[in-house]
């Protein structure tokens, strides 16, 4: 009897301490820990001064006076600086007959560079590697941008290889969701990401104006960074991913058409950013905040919302004239401490600066980045989280914000904690020093002041 | 591989036994092993008399107190052990696009169109040998863009074929199955050869208004393989999202991809490749598993890269006339070969009955230390799946895979038939194959799947499915109304 008794609970015991050992193993390793990430920065020789913009611009023969003038005006007004980069073929006047080489070219500088410099600095080996992602929305060759990486590096016949394009600007929260997903499947996974944007060739040479935005604003970046859920990797991790949300709000269809790949009326394919773009973005937003807030938020602030919002709904016939947006809104800087905000465009940063009522100080990044590098596409969050780290604003247990959007239309976000106190100047090494300038307007100004003038 | 000297008709009878006796042996070793012992149990009970059989069990005193725990004991246990297994992932069902006959090309049409567009005659003349060889049938189909003389690939026209045959697939798949868009929670779409901005999974997610709130991924440039590699990541995000179900979208679209160049390795996807689509829906939920089709067991893959040689073999460049195509390199069928060999070292312990590994083991060991010169024991699949879907890639791929696996006509029929029909449909080409087996009424609960893709990278991806009902005909799907001429007899070479 008594063997029947020790025999039921020793089973009870063991069958109770596996699921607490199962349960506390995958919590342990349900961690997405970023153990470094380096931004490229491409040569010299391929800075793109509002000169050079200007001439390449002048070279479409199709555009009308007023048109050039009206690109030229984006140009300038953008906050974009002189020393932002540009595809080598752009520059070397081959924009509108890009050779597949010039391509490949293009995104295998980026790629390779960031990689052979992120092996290096992390110490690891490229056949440890067990996850490759790479990000490239305009630009899907066979064999695909993995696998020649894999080829590059002579990666391991096992290694998951995952090549996403077409994902727009916000891609990079994309990966990572990919990243996370993976890792929480399998134990002491090692993955590298490569985030980039292929302009070569993209390039519009044609003359409807909606199209010709993507010309001026994109300048060529990327990012390649490692991730890992292992465990004993911590202390060199940097930052810690908390959570990530994605909203996609393509379900409209004014949304999903407002940034579209297209042909224009004369059959050029260009990038069409319509003038629905900003609401699309608005609403996108709004539904990646609605499910961000209550996973990034204090309890004490979500609390504060809900009441200043009854308080809104219940007082409303007083407080008419009170604006709607205004009146509830969320305190994002009591969960968040550092903004990476997507550099769409000037506007774009300003807006979504607004809405989150933060400071000058908070988007400084961001006008720099943008500023600095331009309109990166996918990898610019990682150059503003860059600006961070080289300003030395990330301490231990901060918590950092990525937010970005792009076509489908999306609004994706995620919310990292800082592990240790960051100071890598990264790509902002050589310049950092000299952020912020005094002033963002456009040096050339004075030359190009007749563009303002009708 | 080289012929062994043919054994004497009765010993190779003999030995044909005595290798059915160990197959037998091993495989059910656990059997063997507990047949004496329950013959011992049962001899000792029956000596001892059913008195004494009372007389021990009262003298365990057990009164219901001790009955309910030692029961829930072994409710726990066993709660326990089913909780920490991984999460099945079912296939509930899946369609395949069938392209209308507006669409068809057979080789008059193919070969007057190249006539007209190509001035070469040299490259005329080589596309209609590889046509003659080819395998393909009179009914595979060409997206209407490539029906212009000559083609006419803008990005309108390829997003219209994407949006025929992906929403074709689609509208099948919720008729057949019910499923209500806004119920998706997953959704991966790959298509190698175009990319649109917004991807194509936001196409589909706007057609079909779907949740802002789903998981999609767009994979692109991955090859004829990546069907599979979609299937492996819908299976990973299924492990962790509990009660989720995924669509998984495989197509190629080949209206951007027409080449218009006279390099002769770059001529022949313009022969090969066909439109397909392929929409499938997995899912995790436990009341799906009473009308899911299959069960997913494994998914491997191998991925080549790192040998130049495999890396080259299928290369997207540009000729000297500025021309892009896709190169495909003569030592393709070489590499496949090994790219199937360095998959199947993988996925053999996992499927092969311990009998095949264990002479596959004794074999290498006598390799090693007996006599290097001894043939390698290629296992036999054949014991481990009933039905084989490979990539119909070309004859070629299908040829080299039933030689180095040992497969039957039959077992490579559906991937024969398929590449007749619909002509390479690239990653949606093993949806059409298992069509065609359930098509056929072949498909019994049970029975064992192995898919196998290559692609360009170079990679080799497979995925076995085990078989949870067996299929009825007639099957409503691709093959409908012609799965009764089929098989047909495909001769070596069709004089044009």
């Amino acid at each position: 009897m008594d063997l029947l008794w020790t025999i039921s609970t020793a089973l009870l015991l063991c069958s109770l301490l596996s699921i607490l050992w199962k349960e506390s193993d995958r919590r342990r390793n349900r961690n997405c820990y970023l153990l470094d990430f380096v931004c490229y920065k491409p040569s010299d020789d391929r800075k793109l001064s509002t000169e050079l913009c200007s001439d390449i611009i002048a070279r479409n023969k199709r555009l009308s006076v007023p048109d050039y003038k009206f690109l030229l005006k984006v140009v300038v007004n953008s906050g974009i600086s002189e020393e932002t980069y540009g595809p080598r073929s752009i520059i070397e006047g081959r924009e509108e007959c890009p050779t597949h080489d010039d391509c490949v070219d293009e995104v295998d500088d980026c790629m390779y560079r960031t990689l052979d410099q992120l092996f290096l600095r992390t110490g690891v080996s490229p056949i440890d590697v067990d996850v490759l992602v790479v990000n490239v929305s305009m630009f899907a060759p066979s064999p695909s941008l993995t696998s020649r990486i894999v080829n590059r590096y002579s990666m391991r016949e096992d290694v998951k290889t995952f090549s996403l394009a077409g994902m727009g600007c916000s891609a990079s929260p994309i990966a990572i969701d990919l990243v996370n997903n993976i890792f929480k499947t399998r134990k002491r996974t090692l993955a590298v990401v490569v985030t980039s944007e292929s302009i070569a060739p993209n390039w519009y040479c044609g003359t409807d104006k909606s199209m010709m935005l993507g010309n001026c604003l994109f300048r060529s970046g990327g990012c390649s960074f490692m991730l890992t859920n292992d465990p004993s990797l911590r202390h060199r991790a940097k930052m810690s991913l908390k959570c990530l949300v994605r909203a996609h709000i393509g379900a409209d269809d004014d949304a999903y058409s407002c940034a579209i790949q297209k042909e224009d009326d004369e059959g050029r394919v260009g990038f069409h950013l319509s003038k629905s773009l900003p609401k699309a973005a608005v609403r996108a937003f709004a539904e990646n905040l609605q499910r961000l807030a209550p996973k990034v938020l204090p309890v004490g602030e979500l609390a504060l919302y809900a009441v200043r919002g009854l308080r809104h709904r219940l007082w409303r016939s007083k407080e008419a004239k009170t604006d709607a947006a205004t009146a509830a809104r969320v305190n994002f800087k009591s969960g968040v401490d550092h903004f990476c905000l997507h550099t769409g465009g000037a506007a774009v940063i300003d807006a979504v600066g607004r809405a989150l009522g933060l400071a000058k100080y908070d988007v400084e990044p961001a006008r720099m980045t943008l500023h600095r590098w331009g309109n990166t596409s996918a990898s610019s969050l990682w150059y503003v989280l860059g600006y961070m780290e080289a300003k030395k604003r990330l301490r231990r247990k901060d918590r950092v914000l990525m937010l970005s959007f792009g076509a489908g239309f999306k609004c994706n976000s995620c919310l990292w904690e800082v592990l240790r106190d960051l100071n890598d100047g990264g790509a902002w090494e050589d310049c950092i020093r000299a952020y912020p300038p005094q002033t963002l307007v456009n040096p050339f100004m004075e030359k190009f002041r007749w563009v303002k003038e009708a | 591989m080289p012929g062994a000297p043919l054994p004497e008709f009765s010993s190779s009878v003999r030995l044909k036994y005595v290798k059915l006796g160990y197959q037998h042996l091993v495989d059910n070793f656990a059997t063997f092993l507990s047949i004496p012992v329950m013959v011992a149990v049962g001899l000792e009970l029956v000596r001892r008399g059913p008195q004494e059989m009372v007389g021990l069990w009262r003298a365990l005193e057990l009164d219901v107190i001790h009955i309910l725990c030692s029961v829930f004991v072994i409710v726990f246990v066993a709660t326990a052990y089913f909780m920490s297994r991984p999460r099945p992932v079912y296939l509930v069902e899946y369609a395949c696009f069938k392209p209308p006959s507006n669409c068809r090309v057979p080789f008059s049409t193919f070969m007057e169109h190249t006539r007209l567009i190509n001035s070469d005659e040299k490259s005329v003349q080589f596309q209609m040998r590889i046509l003659e060889r080819s395998g393909l049938g009179e009914e595979t189909c060409l997206p209407p863009a490539n029906h212009y003389i000559p083609p006419h690939p803008t990005m309108e026209a390829s997003r219209a074929e994407a949006q025929l045959v992906i929403f074709s697939a689609i509208d099948d798949l919720i008729r057949k199955t019910g499923l209500k868009p806004k119920d998706i929670d997953i959704l991966v779409v790959n298509c190698s050869l175009f990319s649109p901005t917004p991807s194509l999974s936001a196409m589909i997610i706007n057609k079909y208004k779907l949740r802002s709130n789903i998981r999609s991924f767009n994979l692109s440039g991955m090859g004829c393989s990546a069907g599979l590699i979609s299937i492996d990541l819908a299976r990973d995000l299924l492990q962790v999202h509990p009660g989720s179900n995924a669509l998984v979208i495989s197509t190629e679209i080949i209206t951007p991809n027409f080449y218009a160049g006279n390099q002769r390795a770059m001529l022949l996807p313009n022969c090969l490749f066909r439109m397909g689509a392929a929409a499938i829906l997995l899912s995790n939920r436990r009341r799906d598993a009473g009308r899911a089709k299959y069960r997913l067991v494994h998914v491997v893959r191998t991925h080549k890269g790192a040998d130049d040689r495999a890396y080259r073999c299928v290369y997207e460049e540009e000729d000297a006339e500025g021309h892009t195509g896709i190169s495909l390199s003569k030592d393709l069928m070489a590499i496949a070969g090994e790219a199937l060999k360095s998959n199947i070292t993988t996925i053999g312990p996992l499927v092969l009955p311990m009998s095949e590994q264990l002479l596959f083991f004794l074999t290498l060991v006598a390799r090693k230390l007996i006599n290097p010169k001894r043939k390698p024991y290629i296992p036999d699949f054949k014991k481990a799946f009933e039905h084989f879907c490979i990539h119909a890639g070309g004859r070629a791929v299908i040829d080299e895979l039933q030689k180095n696996l040992e497969l039957s006509a039959e077992h490579v029929e559906a991937s024969r038939m398929t590449l007749h029909r619909f002509g390479n449909t690239s990653s949606s080409s093993l949806w059409y194959e298992l069509n065609y087996i359930e098509s056929k009424g072949r498909m019994r609960r049970g029975d064992r799947v192995w898919q196998i893709g290559f692609g360009s990278g170079f990679k080799c991806n497979s995925a076995v499915w085990k078989c949870l009902r067996s299929v009825r005909t007639p099957v409503d799907g691709p093959w409908s109304d012609c799965i009764l001429r089929y098989p047909v007899h495909i001769p070596e070479v069709v004089k044009l």
